[in-house]
């Protein structure tokens, strides 16, 4: 079921998906989360695809926001989908709300979704692209996320902008999903304990953000550095320790709705994630 | 050796050692219907170590790759996960069959010499479970022949051993001894499957990471506790067990008094397998024996359950004409400690009951002076914390509240949580969970010595009291909450079982 409202209110939306409750079969309805997800135009697609396969893994309220800063008009359109997840014995419900923030609302994205936010739950914010660092909705939003999840092959400029990234370690705990698709290589390099003490060199093809990341977990872990040589690739194919191929551990997410179900499992702050980023 | 760094915050599921599982009785129900199931379950979520090999072993004649067909044919029935041809081809290349009988003279080589075999050849590193799917007959001569070749292999052992332990106290104390012979009790791994269930390990989270419920969880605030195991079922052609058992040893000794010991418990310090089991012990060993008024048992006649005509158990087949064991027990339990001293558990246990249902309900006093006049809150009960086991694994939580409307009436409504609601993860079945603890040597849900004998303290003494007395059976209609002396036991006290 979907409902498209145009420029709309936060009142509105609440009443429709409280009419819609109402309306509802009687049934479970617990959620566990509000996962918001800043995605701009460019990011469109591959965030719709994410969100297909993330389907009921995690019952929660989602807030897409699309900005569009020159758009017509300031204000904000919503269209609201509530899927209904069949279980064994019960379903869930799964709130999705799309928003389009026109004009200045896109500066101000933190006063759309704050009033959406479910109560007492854990927020988390996914951003599209590089973080728009120093800007004040960027900060706004993470101002009113627990965890904020990046991916940084979405980005350009990378050292710099993992640096910045670990400006926000402070406030926000982060996931990086491509930290979490290096996890198959780093579970099979941490079985090499204690040879791989005296070892020089890491080869990685794939891309670079995920090569760095990989050679700033060996440094930072064994305090030493190591000597990196990079292919590029659009994916993590082969990883070599000292000129050993490494097979990475079956079993662990990899699709990209995989990876993001896992990170909205996780609250704490991932320190071993932040020291690598320190050490790129 | 120093810590390995590289390990620190790596995400990654624990993965046992190199092992191989030996399983008796590998020609039976249990393995077909539970235990394979469960191993390719683990499989099929990489979850068992690379270098890994199963082994059947029964006296029925069998080839491997009949072995491997019929374990096939029994994950795509009784398995949650479809056939993934890979995952069963890797599965399938360590998986073996030896049919033999461990009371020949040397039917135990075959076996043994296998065993190295696959040590060398899929790196299986001596590492053994030994599983016991037999009847509970045969395991002590399973246990002498493992022991006294103990010293030919260098890894680590486990055995799991099926409930019943023993059929009373002093049969099971002589299954200990035979086991402890051989092996120390580190490496005994009991299994009473209702402990792998999530949502019998809820019951700990419910408990213990929610400081809004201890305060209340005493005597001070808890009127009782009722918990019912309740089966609307009959015994399923499994007389020659169950007219030697009974609901009491069925049920009432492992299911039911690890559920007792779960809700009493204290905090343990720590969720390792001795603190928790210390605890657990500490509440089975001041569980108070009920002496024959506080217990009631009962048989199913004939009756009617969802509708369908169902005979009593005196003709259920295999059953004797006259037989006089107990399907159903109830029984009012203290547990004399300073939690619980002065607050009832009442309990029950039943086959042919109207509905399958496992339940904890811990029942709060009343509030002390509701300010409403009596007839506004004539609807309202006191607070119920409902822990449901199964089949809708969840909580619910029973709260008064105002009716909608002029004036100030008051009812009881319901706040409900399921479980499948919040975690839309497929909850994992009891023996994955176990089988794969015991791969990983984790003993935290299985069920310690000491806690088996204070349950074959407690069932010894009511087995006792009823050898005094014979019973009238049958005393309930199948498909109805059990003998009316079961309704008795708590309307003595001013109460009545909770209404389903």
């Amino acid at each position: 079921m979907a409902k498209t409202l145009t420029d709309t209110s936060v009142a509105e939306i609440e009443a429709w998906l409280e009419e819609h409750r109402n309306h509802e079969q009687p049934s479970q309805r617990t959620s566990v989360a509000t996962h918001m997800a800043w995605i701009p135009d460019e990011w469109s697609r591959a965030a719709a695809g994410v969100m297909r396969g993330l389907g009921d893994r995690v019952p929660s309220r989602t807030l897409l926001l699309h900005p569009e800063p020159d758009a017509k008009g300031d204000g904000f359109d919503a269209t609201i989908t509530v899927d209904r997840f069949a279980g064994e014995r019960s379903g869930v419900s799964v709130e999705i709300v799309q928003i389009r923030l026109r004009g200045s609302a896109a500066e101000a994205p933190a006063s759309v979704v704050v009033p959406l936010q479910l109560p007492d739950l854990p927020v988390f914010l996914r951003w599209r692209g590089r973080p728009a660092f120093g800007r004040k909705y960027y900060e706004d939003l993470v101002g009113v996320a627990d965890r904020l999840i990046v991916d940084s092959t979405e980005w350009d400029r990378l050292p710099s902008g993992l640096k910045k990234l670990s400006e926000s370690f402070h406030c926000i705990a982060v996931s990086d999903l491509a930290w979490a698709r290096t996890l198959p290589w780093r579970a099979s390099i941490a079985d090499l304990w204690p040879g791989i003490k005296e070892a020089k060199t890491l080869r990685v093809v794939g891309p670079r953000p995920e090569a760095l990341l990989m050679r700033a977990w060996l440094e930072s872990r064994l305090r030493r550095t190591f000597r990196l040589s990079h292919e590029d690739g659009a994916k993590l194919t082969r990883v070599e320790v000292d000129g050993e191929a490494v097979a990475p551990t079956r079993g662990l997410p990899c699709t990209p709705s995989d990876l993001l179900s896992a990170e909205l499992e996780f609250f704490a702050r991932d320190r071993v994630y932040e020291a690598a980023v320190r050490a790129v | 050796m120093t810590k390995n760094p590289l390990a620190e915050g790596l995400r990654v599921p624990r993965t046992p050692d190199p092992c191989v599982v030996v399983i008796f009785g590998a020609s039976g129900d249990l393995t077909k219907r539970k235990l394979f199931p469960a191993i390719y379950s683990l499989a099929h979520r990489n979850l068992l170590p690379d270098e890994f090999a199963i082994v059947g072993v029964a006296r029925t004649p069998e080839s491997d790759a009949q072995f491997r067909r019929r374990m096939k044919d029994a994950v795509r029935t009784f398995g949650r996960d479809p056939i993934d041809e890979k995952v069963w081809k890797r599965l399938a290349s360590g998986m073996h069959y030896v049919a033999t009988d461990f009371a020949a003279e040397r039917g135990e080589d075959e076996l043994f010499d296998l065993l190295t075999k696959l040590d060398r050849e899929r790196g299986t590193a001596g590492n053994r479970v030994f599983y016991f799917a037999v009847p509970p007959s045969a395991i002590a001569t399973l246990v002498e022949e493992l022991g006294r070749r103990r010293g030919e292999w260098k890894g680590w052992t486990r055995l799991i051993i099926e409930k019943p332990f023993g059929h009373d106290r002093a049969s099971a104390r002589r299954l200990r001894e035979d086991a402890h012979r051989y092996f120390n009790e580190r490496e005994v791994y009991r299994i009473d499957h209702y402990l792998g269930k999530e949502t019998v390990q809820n019951i700990l989270a419910l408990r213990f990471a929610n400081g809004i419920f201890e305060p209340l969880w005493n005597r001070e605030l808890v009127d009782h506790v009722e918990i019912t195991v309740a089966e609307s079922m009959g015994i399923e052609g499994r007389a020659q067990f169950y007219e030697a058992a009974g609901a009491i040893r069925d049920v009432f000794q492992n299911h039911l008094l690890q559920l007792v010991a779960l809700t009493a418990m204290e905090p343990p310090v720590d969720f390792t397998a001795e603190s928790v089991r210390n605890e657990k012990v500490k509440v089975l060993s001041a569980i108070r024996p009920p002496g024959a008024r506080r217990v009631v048992r009962g048989q199913y006649g004939p009756g009617h359950v969802e509708g369908k005509k169902v005979p009593g158990y005196r003709q259920e087949p295999g059953v004797a004409a006259r037989s006089t064991t107990e399907t159903f027990v109830a029984a009012k339990l203290y547990v004399d400690n300073w939690r619980w001293a002065g607050t009832p558990f009442y309990v029950r246990v039943g086959k042919r009951l109207a509905t399958r249902e496992t339940t904890i309900a811990i029942q709060f006093k009343r509030a002390p002076h509701p300010p409403f006049a009596r007839e506004a809150s004539e609807g309202v009960s006191p607070n119920v914390l409902l822990v449901h086991i199964q089949p809708d694994e969840g909580i619910s939580l029973a709260i008064g509240a105002k009716v909608p409307g002029q004036g100030l009436n008051l009812r009881t409504v319901h706040m409900d949580f399921l479980y499948g609601g919040a975690f839309r993860t497929e909850l994992p079945e009891a023996y994955e969970r176990l089988i794969l603890d015991c791969m990983l040597g984790d003993a935290t849900l299985f069920t310690r010595e000491d806690e088996v004998d204070a349950q074959w303290a407690l069932v010894d003494s009511i087995v006792a009291s009823w050898k005094r007395e014979r019973a009238a059976f049958p005393n309930y209609e199948a498909g109805t909450w059990g003998p009316h002396a079961a309704d008795e036991l708590l309307r003595k006290d001013g109460r009545a079982w909770r209404r389903h």
